[in-house]
C-alpha cells in the first residue's frame, strides 16, 4: 500500500511540479531560420550605434495567399515566411521587440544561418557570436556568413525561381562548400579559430545580384573584424593551402604562364597539404607542400593529352599557376597581418610556450618567409582515345 | 505473492470444508452405496447392474470410449458365470481399489468402477471427446510443422512423445484445483534439465490452492516469480516444435489438461522475441528477421512517445524539411500532442480489441471502418495530424511483429506509460521511462533465474541465439539459463 502511495506521489509530483511550463508545442512556435545583423542607420541625437536585426520565420502556407510571403509560383511547396525587423542595442533585446510583432513564440533552435552586413563585420562581430554560442538551443553548426552590402536588404527580398530566401542561401552555401568554393564556417569553427592562437577565422561572403544571390568569395577576419576578401576564382587555391581537400574543381587559364588561349579544368581534386617550419635567426621559413591529383575535365590547347610528356607539361604548368597565385595570396595576407591559413599554429608547435608567448605573432607573421611547393598529378584524362 | 518457501499463505478458505470431507473419504472403504451417495444428483452417471453375477458397474458415459467399454467390460462380464467373475477381475487391467477416495477420483477421471462382493475395481477406459489437431491460430509459421496442441493433455503428450523418442523424457503428473482437479504434466529430459528447477516447479504447483485453473497462461500466473509485473515470466506456446525445442534446451515444459497453451520454464525476456521460423530459414535470413523484431520492439515502445515529446518540447530535433510538414499538419489540431496521441492510441486499441472479439467476417468490417474511415476522417476533420496517424499505425504494426501475443500486449501497455511520460517531461521522460523499464526487467526472475539472461548476467556465447540466429554449427551449447548438467548440444564441426 505504501509502495502504491509512493508511486502515486512520484507521478503526482512529476505532473504538478514540472507544471508543463516549458512546453514548446510545435504549431505555436516561430522558428527563426535566418537572422541578419546590420548597423542601423544612425539618427541625429543618438550617441549609441544601434543594430538592425531581422529574422525570417518559415510558416506553412495558410492557403489564403497572404501577400507578405515568399515569391509565389516559385515552387516552394506552398511555404510562406514571416519577416520581422527590430532596431535595438543588443541582439537579445531585439528578440523582445521582435516578439511583440508576432503571435508565435520565437525560438532559435532551428536557426541555420546568420548573416552579417559588411559594415558591421568591419566593426567586429564577436559580441553577437558570443550571444549565439551561449544559447544552448542554438546548434554549433549554425553558419556564419558575411553579406557584401546590407544583410537586411538581402534577406528581406524574395527571389523568384528560388526557394524561401533563408533556405535558398543555406542550401547554396551547403552545396558550394562541398566543392571548396566557400569554407564551411560554422559557429563552432568560427569560435574555435577566434580563440585559437595562430589562426584567424574566415567566412563565406554572399552578395545580392538582381534576382538571385551570388557567392562572392571568402571573408578573412583578423580576430573578429573583417579585413579582406578572396575572390571566388581563387577560393580553391585558398582551400588547397588551408587544408586537405577531397573534392573540388579548378579552372586554369594558362595565359599567365606564357601559353595563350590554353585552358585546362581539373576536377575530382584530392589534395594533401603539409607545412614545414624551419627557424631561421629570429625569423621563420615556412614551406607549404601541396600535392594535388585530379582528372582533366577539359583541355583546350595544342598539347596532346595522350602523350605522357605533354601531360607532364600540363601538370607543371598548372603547378606553376597554383604556386604563383598561392604565393601572391599569402603575400597579400601577410601585408594585412591576417593568418587565415593557420601558419601560426604550425610555428607555435615548433616552439616552447614561453617563446611563443614572448613573440609578437602578428608582427612576426608579416616577415616570415613563406614558400609554396605544388605538385599536380593528372590521374586520368577521360575515356576517349584517338 | 513472491515465491519464497515457507512464508506462503494459502489464498482462499473455501476449500477447507472439502478438504475435511476428502480426508474422511480416504478412510471409508470403497462401497457401491457410498459411491452412489457421493454422486447423488449426478444424472450423467451410468449405473449398470448384472444381478446374475452380482456385479455393479458405475461410470460416466461421456468420459469413456464405447468401444473400450464393450471390449474390456461389458463383453467379458456378460460372458462369464458368477464363479468366474473373481478370476476375471484379477486380470491386471482391473485394479483393486480399497478406499473410496481413489475410487471416486478414478470415476471422475474416466475409469469404470466394477463392484463385486464388497470389492471395487477400476478399469481405465478413458476416451474423452476432443477436437482434432489443427494449425495454431496465434502462432503461425510459414514453413515448418503446422500441428499444434489441443485441449486434451494426453493428445498433447503424445504429440511430444512422437517427437522425442527417448526414455529420458520424464513426465511428472500433478493436480491443480480443489474443485476442477485438473491434471498438470511436467515434462523434462533427464540428464539435460536441471533437477533443481524441476523440484522448484513441482513445489510451486503443489502449493497452488485455488478452486480451478482453466488455461496454461492462467496457471503460470499462479506460479511465476512476480505476479505483479506486466511481463509474462514463463513463455507459453501452442506449437509442438517450440515446446520440444524448449525441452531439448533443458527447460521444463508444463501441460495443463484442458488448455492448448503449454508453458516452459525458466524463460528469459528474449525468448519471447524468437519465432520457430527463425530456425527454419537460412541463418542469415533468420538473423535479419530477428534484428527486425528488435527494431520493431523499439518502434512500438517509443515511436508515438517520440512524436509527443518532439512536438511538445524538442522542436530542435526535427529536420528542416520535415519541420513545416509537421507544423502544417499540427496547425489544425485543437489538442496538445499528448491528448492527440492518447486519443489515437486508444482508438487503435479499441479497433484491435473489437477485431479480436468479433467473428472473422465482421472483423474485416472493423478493419475498414477503423483503418480507412476513422483514420482518413480524423485527419480531414482536423482531429489529429496525419504524421501522428503514421506514428500510431506503425507502432501498432510493429507491436504485432512480436511473436508472443502475451508479450506484445504487455509492450503495448507499457507504451502508454511512455507516451504519458513523454507528454510530461519530453525526451527526459522517455529516458526515465525506459530506465525504469530496464531496472524493472533486471529485477525480474523466472524460476529464480534472471529474466534478462544472457544480457544480465552477461554471456556473449548465448547472444548467438538471442540477438542473431547464428548458423547451427555455431550453436554448440544449451542456453546458460537452463543450467543444464549437459550443456553441449552440438559436437559437429563446421
Amino acid at each position: 500500500m505504501l509502495k502504491v502511495l509512493r508511486l502515486f506521489l512520484t507521478v503526482a509530483l512529476l505532473v504538478t511540479v514540472t507544471g508543463c511550463g516549458d512546453q514548446r508545442i510545435l504549431e505555436r512556435l516561430g522558428f527563426i531560420q535566418t537572422t541578419s545583423y546590420d548597423l542601423a542607420p544612425r539618427k541625429e541625437n543618438e550617441s549609441e550605434q544601434k543594430l538592425m536585426i531581422s529574422v525570417t520565420i518559415p510558416r506553412p502556407d495558410s492557403g489564403s495567399g497572404s501577400g507578405s510571403g515568399s515569391g509565389s509560383g516559385s515552387g516552394t511547396g506552398g511555404v510562406n515566411r514571416e519577416f520581422l525587423t527590430a532596431i535595438s542595442s543588443t541582439s537579445k533585446e531585439s528578440r523582445i521587440i521582435l516578439s511583440r510583432q508576432t503571435e508565435l513564440q520565437l525560438v532559435s533552435g532551428q536557426l541555420r544561418n546568420t548573416l552579417f552586413g559588411l559594415s558591421l563585420a568591419k566593426q567586429g562581430i564577436w559580441k553577437h557570436i558570443d550571444t549565439l554560442v551561449r544559447d544552448p538551443s542554438i546548434s554549433p553548426r549554425v553558419k556564419i556568413t558575411v553579406v557584401n552590402g546590407n544583410a537586411h536588404d538581402l534577406l528581406t527580398k524574395n527571389y523568384p525561381f528560388h526557394p524561401r530566401t533563408g533556405q535558398y542561401i543555406d542550401r547554396m552555401l551547403e552545396k558550394e562548400s562541398l566543392s571548396q568554393i566557400v569554407p564551411k564556417t560554422s559557429l563552432y569553427q568560427f569560435t574555435k579559430d577566434y580563440f585559437d592562437d595562430g589562426i584567424d577565422p574566415i567566412a563565406p561572403i554572399i552578395k545580392e545580384v538582381g534576382d538571385s544571390v551570388k557567392i562572392d568569395g571568402i571573408a578573412l577576419f583578423r580576430k573578429d573584424r573583417y579585413i579582406m576578401r578572396i575572390d571566388p576564382k581563387q577560393s580553391i587555391i585558398f582551400a588547397l593551402m588551408r587544408a586537405d581537400i577531397t573534392q573540388g574543381e579548378i579552372s586554369v587559364d594558362l595565359s599567365g604562364e606564357n601559353r595563350n588561349n590554353e585552358h585546362v579544368t581539373l576536377s575530382s581534386l584530392v589534395s594533401h597539404r603539409s607545412v614545414k617550419v624551419t627557424p631561421r635567426k629570429g625569423n621563420f621559413h615556412v614551406d607549404i607542400n601541396i600535392k594535388v591529383s585530379g582528372s582533366v575535365l577539359e583541355y583546350i590547347g595544342v598539347l596532346d593529352l595522350e602523350k605522357n610528356k605533354d601531360r607532364s607539361t600540363i601538370e607543371k604548368l598548372v603547378s606553376q599557376y597554383i604556386r604563383t597565385d598561392a604565393e601572391q595570396l599569402i603575400a597579400n595576407m601577410q601585408q594585412n597581418r591576417i593568418d587565415s591559413l593557420g601558419l601560426g599554429k604550425n610555428i607555435r608547435s615548433t616552439l616552447s610556450y614561453a617563446k611563443w608567448h614572448k613573440m609578437n605573432w602578428p608582427d612576426t607573421y608579416r616577415n616570415i618567409d613563406v614558400q609554396c611547393h605544388v605538385k599536380v598529378q593528372i590521374k586520368d584524362y577521360g575515356m576517349f582515345t584517338k | 505473492m513472491k515465491w519464497s518457501r515457507g512464508t506462503y499463505n494459502p489464498p482462499g478458505t473455501d476449500n477447507k470444508q472439502e478438504d475435511n470431507k476428502q480426508t474422511d473419504d480416504a478412510n471409508v472403504p470403497a462401497s457401491l452405496q457410498h459411491t452412489l451417495d457421493n454422486f447423488k444428483d449426478c444424472t450423467d452417471l451410468i449405473h449398470h447392474t448384472f444381478p446374475e453375477i452380482n456385479v455393479n458397474l458405475v461410470y460416466f458415459g461421456h468420459l469413456v470410449g464405447s468401444d473400450e467399454l464393450f471390449r474390456d467390460v461389458i463383453t467379458p462380464l456378460t460372458n462369464v458365470r458368477e464363479n468366474e467373475v473373481q478370476a476375471l477381475l484379477t486380470r491386471n487391467q482391473y485394479k483393486l481399489t480399497p478406499d473410496s477416495k481413489s475410487l471416486i477420483k478414478g470415476i471422475l477421471n474416466g475409469q469404470a468402477a466394477i463392484f463385486h462382493n464388497d470389492k471395487a475395481y477400476l478399469i481405465d477406459i478413458y476416451k474423452p471427446g476432443s477436437r482434432s489437431i489443427e494449425q495454431s491460430e496465434t502462432e503461425t509459421v510459414i514453413t515448418g510443422p503446422h500441428d499444434s496442441f489441443i485441449e486434451t493433455a494426453t493428445a498433447n503428450l503424445s504429440l511430444i512423445r512422437r517427437r522425442v523418442k527417448s526414455s529420458h523424457l520424464k513426465v511428472i503428473k500433478l493436480e491443480v484445483g480443489e474443485v476442477s482437479k485438473s491434471t498438470v504434466y511436467l515434462l523434462y529430459i533427464d540428464g539435460i534439465a536441471n533437477m533443481e528447477y524441476v523440484r522448484e516447479l513441482t513445489d510451486r504447483i503443489n502449493l497452488i490452492e485455488v478452486d480451478a485453473v482453466y488455461d496454461g497462461n492462467m496457471l503460470i500466473q499462479y506460479i511465476d516469480d512476480s505476479p505483479n509485473s506486466v511481463f509474462p515470466l514463463f513463455s507459453t506456446t501452442e506449437r509442438v516444435d517450440t515446446a520440444v525445442s524448449k525441452l531439448v534446451a533443458g527447460r521444463i515444459v508444463g501441460i495443463l489438461d484442458g488448455s492448448p497453451s503449454v508453458f516452459a520454464a525458466p524463460s528469459s525476456f528474449f525468448e519471447f522475441m524468437a519465432s520457430p521460423d527463425d530456425y527454419y530459414q537460412r541463418w542469415s535470413t533468420g538473423t535479419a528477421i530477428r534484428v527486425l523484431r528488435f527494431i520493431a520492439l523499439i518502434i512500438t515502445l517509443t515511436f508515438t512517445a517520440l512524436y509527443v515529446s518532439v512536438t511538445t518540447y524538442h522542436y530542435e530535433m526535427i529536420p528542416e524539411a520535415l519541420l513545416l510538414t509537421i507544423t502544417e499538419s499540427r496547425s489544425k489540431v485543437p489538442f496538445p500532442p499528448i491528448y492527440e496521441a492518447l486519443l489515437m492510441e486508444i482508438t487503435i486499441e479499441l479497433l484491435r480489441e473489437a477485431g479480436a472479439r468479433l467473428p472473422t467476417k465482421i472483423g474485416q468490417t472493423i478493419g475498414i471502418v477503423g483503418g480507412i474511415v476513422i483514420g482518413q476522417a480524423a485527419v480531414q476533420a482536423g482531429f489529429t495530424s496525419n504524421i501522428l496517424i503514421i506514428a500510431v499505425a506503425s507502432s501498432a504494426i510493429a507491436s504485432f511483429v512480436i511473436p508472443s501475443y502475451v508479450m506484445s500486449a504487455s509492450i503495448r501497455l507499457i507504451r502508454f506509460g511512455l507516451i504519458i511520460m513523454a507528454g510530461i517531461l519530453g525526451d527526459l521522460g522517455i529516458a526515465l521511462g525506459i530506465a525504469y523499464l530496464v531496472v524493472h526487467l533486471s529485477g525480474l526472475t523466472s524460476l529464480n533465474s534472471s529474466y534478462l539472461t544472457p544480457v544480465s548476467p552477461n554471456n556473449f556465447n548465448d547472444w548467438r541465439d538471442v540477438f542473431i540466429r547464428a548458423p547451427f554449427w555455431a550453436l554448440t551449447r544449451r542456453p546458460t539459463q537452463s543450467r543444464s548438467p549437459n550443456a553441449v548440444r552440438n559436437r559437429m564441426r563446421k
